[in-house]
């Protein structure tokens, strides 16, 4: 999933081809950009109970939720749960993409679709599966107790691990695409050179494919990064009312609270919190392994 | 790793690691399918026996079928837009040295990465100003919903259409022209079926992203009228049963079939 830009060919005639571009560009230009800004400035307005929204110039709004003690626990929680996501992500999704990519199976398609297909299906019907399994008398707690493993039922649901496990399985299958796609434009010689100098697997991997494959481990993980930390329906469904992350708790505040100010101011943050952390994970990276 | 010459314990660990994550990614589309299944009406395990039901009352629930067809509409009315101002744009990006060529790659490239949450609160607010300064019904407005998902498609439509054009031979254009065939005709007969495969795959990943996207649509969709994912979510936030599974199942088949046409015309493995 890479998103360079591709080389022009040269010796193209430019001129009026250009104007072909004009159209999407500014379409996506308008229809994001032009929000964005409208989003911030709403940001910026006074919420006067009663009174809706009024205009102003108040940075008033940032600053109820940098001094909120429950606002800043579930900015810490969000971005908990996304750190650990990815991590789990990258440690799952790597041997499952190296596989997929090195396969010579007739059957290599039909795996890829069932890697991609979960990601269409949307997130609400792959969270109504987890509620099959974690209920107290769903499949999980039903085996467990079967099996005479546990004489009472798991509370799974409504909790972080439910969420956690929600999550990861969301957000696996973009790790698994980007790593798949990086590893097989790595050849293969360079690993059997490796092996014949004398490197056990673990070298191989440490000092071969490990650093050949970063740029597509920081694509994955900045991608998964990015949609743990925006999660909506997972948390919704898997945490219930009271495990509150920041995309719930966003729309909370346009759909049930009016408070659209509060709510921009909300995810602004939210989208510089997640561009922050990303930027500071890619300088760490490039540092440590330039 | 080749397995001739490595222990083929590791190889065994490895194949072992990949085929838990795959399980771990379908496990709860094969819950769901199982439950749609389900005599009793409780997700209890053990099932009590197997029924068909479900499917008949998935297909008379009004929210789901009202979901669908607005899904239905809105993904094919987005899909079309999207590859109507996305395939020329990836033509003109790929074949043209234009001023600042990367710069509107990246901008078009960019939806991608935005988070619904983000995106559905901005083009929210957007409407709701459109609607101040212009007097149009746009908020909750099908129009609307459509607008806020071309634009959620034409990444997609970018990404697939040049990629298709990156490995394209170009004297065979020139070659056309030589032999007498004016632009157009060398677009629409040499050009137009060897990036066919890269519009193919624009259309179906464009129109699925359409149509199971839910946190952008959260904010855009109106009273009365929500698209099936935010009907299956609102279904769930009440209750689970084998019903919501039922639905979730007939999608799932859909989609399902869906790529595996494609993939017979492009390559699933090449494009994502």
């Amino acid at each position: 999933m890479s998103t360079t830009a591709p080389e022009p060919v040269a010796g193209a005639r430019t001129g009026l081809a250009g104007l072909l571009v004009v159209p999407a560009t500014l379409f996506v230009a308008i229809g994001l950009l032009g929000p964005i800004a409208i989003l911030f400035r709403y940001s910026l307005n006074q919420f006067i109970p009663g009174q809706f929204m009024v205009d102003g110039l108040t940075i008033e709004n940032y600053v109820k939720f940098f001094t909120d003690s429950y606002y800043l626990t579930v900015l810490a929680r969000t971005v908990r749960v996304a750190v650990v996501c990815t991590i789990v992500c990258l440690v799952m999704g790597f041997p499952l993409a190296y596989v997929l990519a090195r396969t010579q199976s007739r059957f290599k398609n039909l795996l890829i679709i069932a890697v991609v297909l979960p990601l269409f299906v949307g997130n609400a019907v792959r969270a109504a599966g987890w509620m099959t399994a974690f209920g107290s008398r769903g499949a999980l707690n039903a085996s467990l107790m079967g099996m005479g493993l546990i004489d009472q039922p798991l509370e799974i649901m409504y909790t972080e691990n439910a969420v956690l496990i929600g999550i990861i399985a969301v957000n696996l299958p973009f790790m698994v695409l980007t790593l798949q796609s990086v590893i097989e434009g790595i050849p293969r010689n360079v690993e059997e050179a490796a092996f014949s100098l004398g490197a056990g697997p673990v070298a191989m991997f440490r000092r071969v494919l490990w650093p050949l494959a970063l740029p597509g481990i920081l694509a994955g993980t900045i991608l998964t990064f990015i949609l743990a930390m925006n999660a909506y329906a997972t948390p919704v469904l898997l945490g219930g009312p009271k495990f509150q992350m920041m995309g719930p708790l966003v729309y909370g505040q346009f759909a049930q609270q009016n408070n659209w100010p509060f709510g921009g101011a909300i995810s602004f943050i939210l989208m510089t919190a997640t561009i922050l952390l990303t930027v500071a994970a890619h300088l760490i990276v490039q540092r440590r392994y330039r | 790793m080749s397995a001739a010459t490595r222990p083929s314990l590791g190889r065994i660990a490895l194949n072992a690691a990949a085929g838990l994550s795959l399980l771990y990614i379908l496990l709860p589309l094969i819950f769901v399918t199982w439950l749609a299944f389900f005599r009793q009406e409780i997700p209890s395990f053990p099932p009590e026996g197997y029924s068909l039901k479900w499917f008949t009352a998935a297909a008379n629930n009004q929210p789901f079928i009202n979901g669908f067809l607005l899904s239905l509409q809105v993904g094919v009315a987005a899909t079309l837009l999207g590859l109507l101002v996305g395939v020329p744009a990836s033509l003109a990006l790929v074949r043209h040295r234009i001023v600042l060529g990367p710069l509107f790659n990246t901008l078009l490239l960019m939806p991608l990465v935005m988070p619904g949450i983000v995106l559905g609160t901005a083009i929210y607010v957007f409407q709701i100003e459109t609607e101040i300064a212009t007097g149009l019904p746009v908020m909750g407005s099908q129009g609307g919903l459509i607008a806020a998902h071309t634009l959620v498609v034409i990444p997609w439509v970018v990404r697939l259409v040049t990629a298709s054009l990156v490995g394209f031979d170009r004297t065979i254009e020139e070659a056309a022209q030589n032999l007498g065939a004016g632009p157009f005709t060398t677009f629409r007969r040499v050009t137009l079926p060897s990036i066919r495969p890269g519009i193919v795959a624009a259309g179906l990943f464009g129109f699925v992203t359409s149509f199971g996207n839910l946190e952008m649509s959260l904010f855009l969709v109106g009273p009365g009228r929500t698209t099936l994912p935010i009907a299956i979510l609102q279904y769930l936030e009440w209750k689970i049963d084998p019903t919501v599974a039922a639905a979730s199942l007939i999608q799932i088949v859909l989609i399902a079939v869906a790529m595996i046409v494609t993939d017979r015309y492009v390559k699933l493995s090449r494009v994502v």
